[in-house]
């Protein structure tokens, strides 16, 4: 499809689908090669800063925000010849699991419009569910861009955390954060993939080159095993399950019997804590992270009334921040707080760092991060990407009160690899149907989880 | 009818107390001090770091990590750590090998992230200590040891400009300049070691010297390089916290006022239950109070999500620990003793550094004494010095002054003209009595003159005899004496002056006769020693 009937069509399936936040609005804005090679035609989820459009982060705070920079991914995509059809639609800085917490109105599924598309990256899975995009980009702190290419039925993948630079990606929560690449083929994951997969000497969380070099020594030897060996965490064996989704799931598992892969079942006991250590770090580290909007630089400021009043900064500017975004700022505010930063955060540390120990157990390579001595010998863990198919939007937003854990839940099956920074990637197993299957490896062994997926799914 | 106007009433006349101790009443103080690293760069970003040179041109060094611009990063500028580490091992402070960043949230203007990176869980060193003497810091205690808490890398905050705003009733307006933001500290914490005022301004001397040494910060407390805050508590006063002291005089003035306050409150019982921890300011005549302990914010400190540990091995700090200069006391005490036997005023100015000068700095200076001491030495017949002043005075009250009458650079003057070795040598020949002292003095500035007209670039091998001859200024060597008190008897007679002479005879005015011999050494043009005339004018007037 050229350029400009794709950019003819944006505002209808906008209309549909309210998939972006600003895209380019003429044809004649087009670069002078108006068809880029196949799979080069891009969508940035609007938390990424960019030169050519507006960095709203879905925030009626950031509005009309823009930002003087391209983050790293931007300018990578840009020189690598891609071209980029506009920013999209989030849950306010990356929070919220179904797409539904934006000042610019709720994302609708293009399974089906009376869905949600999950999030919070809900823009980018739908611009590509409906084909409107080769690929996008989008953020990961708990399962966001997982979570949304399951409900929309294409391949969403999470790196390992510090492969892809996060220069330029405004922080929900730094060290969960990754930017994570959304196509409804793998091919496609593995060319933008190859394409970001560089150091950034401007984010201290990049991977150094030194490291990224003992990872392709690791990928190498991935190779020795002609059939690898697959375990299935009984922690994820959830009795509340939908049925269609269990299905699919056995589904996959008979064909890896077929093809001769060993399946194990492995225990990884700290899941159980998974939800807690998130909600207590997580929003900590989002309530220092948003502690820079105040209005004085950029951003939307009350200029009615004063920035301090009786003692009391900014409150005024930041009222501007979304009800989720609110709650999450005083969840987090509460767990660092002197008394609780004992109590609930360093916990949460120390059960973050026991659940990577475990995990680097279970698996046949060592973690290059850690390097925690293996005892087992694993190479994929596999497990359901949801626990069911995406409610409709009218199920929650007319709902009287309902209670946000219920929303939490979504990103069981998602948020452990987060913590630990493993790669993951959920896969449309069953063509068409809002769930996926989230297969997942060692830290930095992406290119070995990438080359599994397209060996086992067709 | 012309008004003044001022907010501020223009004389204010208050008893500062003189800060006596009183019998009973113990003074305990702790310092914290925030030290300005002139580093390059700023402490996260490439920003240039100058924050007092672009005083006049606002927010101008700030990249887009300093305005906390949504998806920017810090990324450490490892000059920070290296002068920290300076200073930590020269305070004989344990370094972490491995300090980590921590994030202390508030709100204020100043603080364009809401939050400063700081390090509060894991600071950079912990312990140490600097140590005061009555021998070099003026203290009553023949020795004292102020015990150093920690040190921990910070950034600064931005500027804050206080002003009425022009808009009617739109309340008080602060400008911000950034050019601040993000600038690398580091705040030292002492232990509250302090029990007299004199070692905390001991201490803040030895400090500020100790920083300049380092070459670390330019260690102006008007500036505001360094900014110290102290608590004082008098016996079992809850401690209080003293802040905006600007310069030495208010922190002294503070902690007296402070002292009597505190033991006022002791004495009448006024401290009750409701007493508490809190901060006072010092408005330059008293302190009060800022905020008590109830409005203390939680900062909420959390460990820094992305900044990675600073990781050192042994091996970075004894590397560190080579290049260090010598401890300032130690330093001076060497020159005091064998071989130099300086005095402690001289031996002083060679070591410590009271302001930056363009033309030499003390550890040049000291280097180029040491250089030409030893050349003299080694040029000696016996490798003794019967004169061991010669050197120092030379070059303290001589060749420095010419520098800074010329402006050269001592370091220039070392390589291109003027050698320690050189100078030796022209010390020798000054010894020898070739010349006479004041001719010395003269070819010396003459010397130095024609070099800076040369631009200070042709580097010159200078040869003195030759000059000495050239000039025609070689001492007489074989004097006949009766020629010299015929002389002597005509310039007295010439002089005609019986009252002087009466009174150099008498005693009442020795010193007189230093005029006499200045009119002979004009006679002479110089080419005579000084103390020949002295002697000849002594014998005819019968003076001894």
């Amino acid at each position: 499809m050229s350029l400009k009937s794709i950019i003819t069509k944006i505002p209808t399936v906008q209309k549909e689908f309210n998939i972006f936040t600003s895209y380019i609005e003429n044809s004649t804005e087009c670069p002078a090669d108006s068809s880029p090679a196949s799979g080069k035609i891009g969508a940035i989820k609007d938390n990424i800063a960019t030169k050519d459009f507006p960095t709203t982060c879905a925030s009626d705070i950031l509005k009309t925000y823009s930002s003087p920079f391209d983050a790293t991914v931007v300018s990578l995509l840009k020189g690598s010849g891609a071209v980029i059809i506009g920013k999209t639609n989030l849950d306010e800085f990356g929070m919220g699991s179904l797409g539904l917490h934006t000042t610019f109105g709720p994302v609708r599924n293009p399974l089906n419009k009376d869905w949600c598309v999950g999030g919070s990256s809900s823009g980018s899975a739908a611009a590509v569910s409906c084909g409107i995009a080769d690929f996008a980009l989008g953020t990961d702190t708990g399962g966001s861009v997982r979570l949304p290419s399951a409900y929309s039925a294409i391949y969403g993948f999470k790196p390992s955390y510090g492969r892809i630079s996060r220069w330029g990606v405004i922080a929900f929560a730094q060290s969960l954060d990754t930017v994570g690449i959304f196509a409804n083929n793998i091919d496609t994951i593995s060319g933008i993939f190859r394409i970001l997969d560089q150091h950034d000497p401007r984010d201290p969380t990049s991977l150094s080159v030194e490291t990224r070099e003992s990872i392709k020594d690791q990928s190498v030897k991935f190779k020795d095993r002609s059939k690898l060996k697959i375990g299935i965490p009984k922690e994820f064996v959830q009795s509340d399950l939908a049925p269609e989704i269990k299905e699919s799931f056995m589904l996959y598992i008979e064909t890896l019997l077929e093809k001769d892969y060993e399946i194990y079942p492995i225990s990884l006991p700290s899941i159980k804590d998974s939800l807690s250590v998130y909600y207590t770090l997580a929003p900590a580290e989002a309530a220092s992270n948003l502690s820079r909007y105040d209005g004085i630089r950029y951003g939307k400021r009350n200029s009615t009334k004063p920035d301090i009043v009786n003692a009391n900064f900014f409150t005024e500017s930041r009222s501007y921040f979304g009800q989720e975004v609110k709650n999450r700022i005083i969840l987090g505010n509460y767990n660092l707080c002197s008394d609780g930063y004992k109590n609930n955060f360093i916990k949460a540390q120390q059960l973050r760092v026991q659940m990577i120990n475990q995990f680097d157990k279970i698996f046949r390579f060592k973690n290059i991060l850690t390097n925690n001595k293996p005892d087992h010998d694993i190479d994929i863990l596999l497990c359901p990407t949801n626990l069911s198919p995406p409610p409709p939007i009218n199920s929650i937003t007319h709902a009287p009160k309902s209670n946000p854990l219920h929303e939490y839940m979504n990103d069981i099956f998602t948020i452990p690899m987060s913590l630990a920074g493993l790669p993951a990637i959920s896969v449309p197993f069953s063509k068409g149907k809002p769930y996926g299957i989230q297969i997942t490896t060692q830290y930095g062994n992406d290119e070995a989880l990438l080359k599994f997926v397209k060996e086992t799914v067709l | 009818m012309l008004r003044l106007k001022s907010l501020i009433p223009l004389t204010i006349k208050r008893r500062i107390s003189n800060g006596n101790p009183i019998e009973g009443f113990e003074l305990t103080c702790g310092l914290e001090i925030h030290t300005q690293l002139n580093t390059t760069n700023k402490l996260f970003s490439r920003s240039v770091n100058n924050p007092f040179e672009s005083i006049s041109s606002p927010n101008v060094n700030t990249s887009y990590f300093d305005i906390a611009l949504p998806g920017t990063q810090p990324i450490l500028n490892y000059e920070a750590v290296l002068f920290a580490l300076k200073l930590a091992l020269s305070l004989n402070s344990t370094v972490n090998l491995s300090s980590q960043f921590d994030r202390k949230h508030y709100f204020y203007g100043d603080q364009p992230q809401g939050y400063q990176i700081t390090q509060h869980y894991h600071p950079f060193s912990k312990g140490g200590y600097l140590r005061l003497s009555k021998e070099f810091d003026e203290i009553k205690e023949l020795s004292k040891e102020i015990r150093i808490t920690q040190l921990q890398i910070e950034q600064d905050t931005a500027r804050s400009l206080y002003h009425q705003s022009s808009q009617q009733n739109s309340g008080e307006e602060t400008l911000i300049d950034l050019n601040r933001s993000n600038v690398p500290l580091i705040e030292l914490v002492t232990e509250p070691d302090f029990h007299d005022i004199l070692q905390v301004k001991a201490f803040i001397k030895k400090y500020q010297n100790l920083v300049r040494q380092l070459k670390i910060s330019t260690g102006d407390l008007e500036a505001g390089s360094i900014r110290i805050d102290v608590n004082v508590s008098v016996n079992e006063h809850p401690r209080v916290e003293l802040k905006n002291l600007p310069n030495t005089s208010s922190i002294i003035n503070a902690i007296k006022y402070e002292y009597e306050r505190q033991v006022n409150v002791l004495k009448n019982n006024e401290q009750d239950s409701s007493t508490v921890v809190e901060t006072r300011g010092w408005d330059g005549s008293k302190t009060t109070v800022l905020r008590s302990k109830e409005s203390t914010m939680d900062y909420r400190y959390m460990a820094d999500p992305e900044l990675p540990p600073i990781a050192l091995s042994s091996d970075v700090l004894s590397e560190v620990a080579k290049t260090l200069s010598k401890d300032a006391d130690d330093c001076i005490r060497e020159l005091m003793s064998n071989p130099y036997n300086l005095s402690k005023k001289d031996a002083r100015i060679m070591t410590i550094q009271n302001d930056f000068n363009e033309l030499y700095n003390n550890e040049e200076l000291r280097v180029y004494y040491i250089d030409t001491f030893n050349a003299y030495k080694g040029s000696t017949e016996d490798n003794e010095i019967s004169d061991p002043k010669i050197v120092v005075s030379w070059i303290l009250h001589e060749l420095l002054g010419n520098l800074k009458k010329l402006q050269i650079p001592l370091n220039q003057l070392s390589q291109n003209i003027l050698s320690p070795k050189k100078l030796a040598s022209f010390l020798n020949i000054v010894h020898g009595g070739v010349i006479s002292n004041s001719n010395a003095k003269q070819l010396l500035f003459h010397i130095l003159e024609e070099y800076k007209l040369g631009s200070c670039k042709e580097p010159k091998d200078i040869d003195f005899m030759i000059l000495i001859k050239k000039y025609d200024l070689e001492v007489t060597k074989n004097i006949d004496y009766n020629t010299l008190e015929a002389d002597c008897r005509e310039i007295i007679e010439t002089l005609n002056n019986p009252k002087m002479i009466e009174s150099i005879k008498s005693g009442k005015k020795k010193n007189s006769i230093k005029y006499l011999v200045g009119l002979g050494m004009r006679k002479y043009q110089g080419k005579i020693q000084a103390q020949e005339l002295e002697t000849m004018f002594k014998k005819i007037l019968n003076v001894k």
